[in-house]
């Protein structure tokens, strides 16, 4: 399967001994082997090679996810955070509490009206995660739908696709680390939001570590690997004890720079225009709650 | 050996390389320079066939290497063995348990017979002057040793062409001498090396030809080494040398030193 032939006689022979010619170049400290100097004949058995190609994707999906946040233009994306987050739970508090199916289609239609404004990557990413999942609730109720439960069994669906479809647009609409910033707003304690914010740092930089990994994996992977498990272990270890030596070296870095376990995060979003007719659509929805409370 | 036509990689919207053109011939060694963020070290994984361009041509002997053709198997393993990749972070490198099965990963995948593996090595590490850390695990190596053990577990493929992604960085002088002999020796027998760096001292003493890159991810100089260190004005311009006033002895006066 591999052969050897050497093809470096030039370099060596102009300057090099007899006996350096015959065998290996050396200087006063080294000595390179022959099979370094000849060039390698290299043939590679056929095996697929999905392994190592899907965990890459995988991690870099996950990492586009964290970096698309950065660059989001979305229309949505300009709403002041805890007004977003107070509407997001506004929105899903009604939508679980009513009985009305009009009510319900009123908010899918809001919700189409604002995906609109998405992007279609982002669309694409919010739709699938709620179809999904859609599609999981239809799944178990369909013995009821078959029993003749039409109601329920159309309502609970249609009510899990819009509920996802809004945690979906906050998650689009809004970046992590100014969500995290905004539960300060609703009095979630100092040293959660701080767990918060770094694992989902540690998340983006561990993740870029896992996937050099993968990728120097993948560059040495040219031929049959038998221990695929083993590899993905060595990695996964690697992860694991970097993600040990990070976490004590922030832990002293914070000693350092007197952490007494206060976190204070300022908020320097203002209310703007656009997060008043947010506010007002949502007083909307309240009305129409109560107005549709009656309707099936 | 390479040939990189009209290339051009974005991420994110944004212009990493910007229509670049060069040519690598065997045997060569050439360094990649430029301030930090120009692209260079996206230019070596487009090299390695990490990411793939966007626009233009990549020929590595004479073959196209596209997307596409990094897909299959068998032509992703010819490309991979000939071509050796030595990260700028050693730890992102190295998973193996020890030292050993680190540098016999990479043999052991080819298919050499445990014998031939057992030779290369421990021919990588004597070469490397790492003998007493066979037995050890990598991840708890000093920085010298593990970028000596990442370099071993690329060399033990024993690949055409060595691309070292700022191989002095992190590095004490000592070793970064030490590195300096051995890439001239690797040199010296043939193997074609290229490589990122900002370290203006030793560049001249790996590669003989220097390619500058601005700030605008663009290809400004493709030169000798020597001449390029010589064009203070350039080096400045790109940002790679600044200049700065402070005392020598009796008087003030002003110099250019580079961000290394």
């Amino acid at each position: 399967m591999i052969m050897s032939e050497h093809h470096m006689g030039d370099h060596i022979s102009q300057e090099g001994t007899d006996q350096q010619k015959k065998s290996a170049y050396t200087s006063s400290v080294y000595t390179i082997p022959d099979w370094l100097m000849a060039s390698e004949i290299y043939e590679p058995q056929t095996e697929r090679d999905t392994f190592v190609n899907k965990s890459i994707l995988s991690v870099f999906s996950l990492l586009s996810k964290i970096k698309a946040q950065e660059t989001n233009q979305a229309l949505w994306y300009d709403i002041n955070t805890p007004v977003n987050i107070a509407g997001t739970f506004l929105l899903l508090l009604l939508v679980a509490l009513s009985k009305s199916f009009v009510f319900v289609l009123i908010i899918g239609v809001y919700l189409l009206a604002v995906l609109s404004t998405f992007d279609a990557p982002r669309l694409v990413r919010i739709l699938k995660m709620s179809m999904g999942t859609t599609l999981f609730s239809a799944v178990i109720m369909l013995p009821a739908f078959l029993t003749g439960n039409s109601y329920s069994s159309i309502m609970i669906p249609c009510k899990v696709l819009i509920s996802i479809t809004i945690m979906g647009l906050l998650s689009q609409s809004a970046k992590w680390n100014s969500i995290t910033g905004a539960l300060k707003k609703f009095y979630i304690p100092d040293i959660f939001i701080l767990i918060l914010d770094i694992a989902i740092k540690y998340m983006y930089m561990l993740g870029e570590l896992s996937l050099c990994l993968f990728q120097a994996l993948k560059l040495r992977s040219v031929g049959k690997n038998k221990s695929k498990y083993s590899s993905l272990a060595g990695i996964t270890g690697t992860v694991f004890l970097q993600s040990k030596e990070m976490a004590e070296d922030m832990y002293h870095a914070m000693e350092c720079r007197g952490f007494s376990g206060e976190y204070h995060i300022i908020h320097k979003q203002r209310i703007r225009w656009k997060d008043i007719i947010f506010m007002v659509v949502n007083a909307g929805f309240i009305v129409l709650f109560f107005y549709f409370r009656s309707y099936q | 050996m390479i040939e990189i036509k009209d290339v051009s990689y974005s991420y994110s919207n944004s212009i990493v390389l910007d229509k670049i053109n060069m040519n690598i011939a065997e045997g060569e060694a050439v360094a990649l320079m430029g301030a930090n963020g120009c692209g260079k070290s996206t230019l070596l994984k487009l090299i390695n066939g990490i990411i793939s361009q966007d626009h233009g041509q990549y020929r590595f002997n004479g073959e196209e290497v596209t997307h596409k053709k990094l897909q299959d198997a068998s032509f992703s393993r010819r490309f991979h063995q000939k071509i050796g990749f030595v990260f700028q972070n050693s730890d992102t490198q190295l998973f193996n348990t020890t030292v050993y099965d680190e540098i016999a990963f990479g043999p052991r995948q080819m298919g050499l017979e445990e014998v031939e593996v057992e030779k290369r090595v421990n021919d990588c590490l004597s070469l490397l002057h790492i003998e007493e850390l066979k037995a050890r695990t990598p991840y708890h190596l000093s920085g010298g040793e593990k970028r000596k053990t990442a370099i071993a577990c690329v060399i033990s493929m024993n690949p055409d062409v060595l691309v070292l992604d700022e191989p002095m960085n992190g590095l004490d002088p000592k070793t970064q001498r030490w590195l300096v002999n051995f890439l001239q020796l690797l040199h010296r027998s043939g193997k074609t090396l290229i490589m990122s760096t900002h370290n203006l001292d030793l560049v001249q003493e790996i590669a003989d030809r220097a390619i500058l890159f601005d700030e605008n991810h663009r290809i400004v100089e493709d030169c000798a080494t020597k001449k390029l260190l010589e064009n203070v004005e350039l080096l400045k311009r790109v940002n790679l040398v600044d200049q700065y006033y402070h005392v020598h002895g009796e008087g003030e006066h002003k110099h250019y030193h580079d961000h290394n």
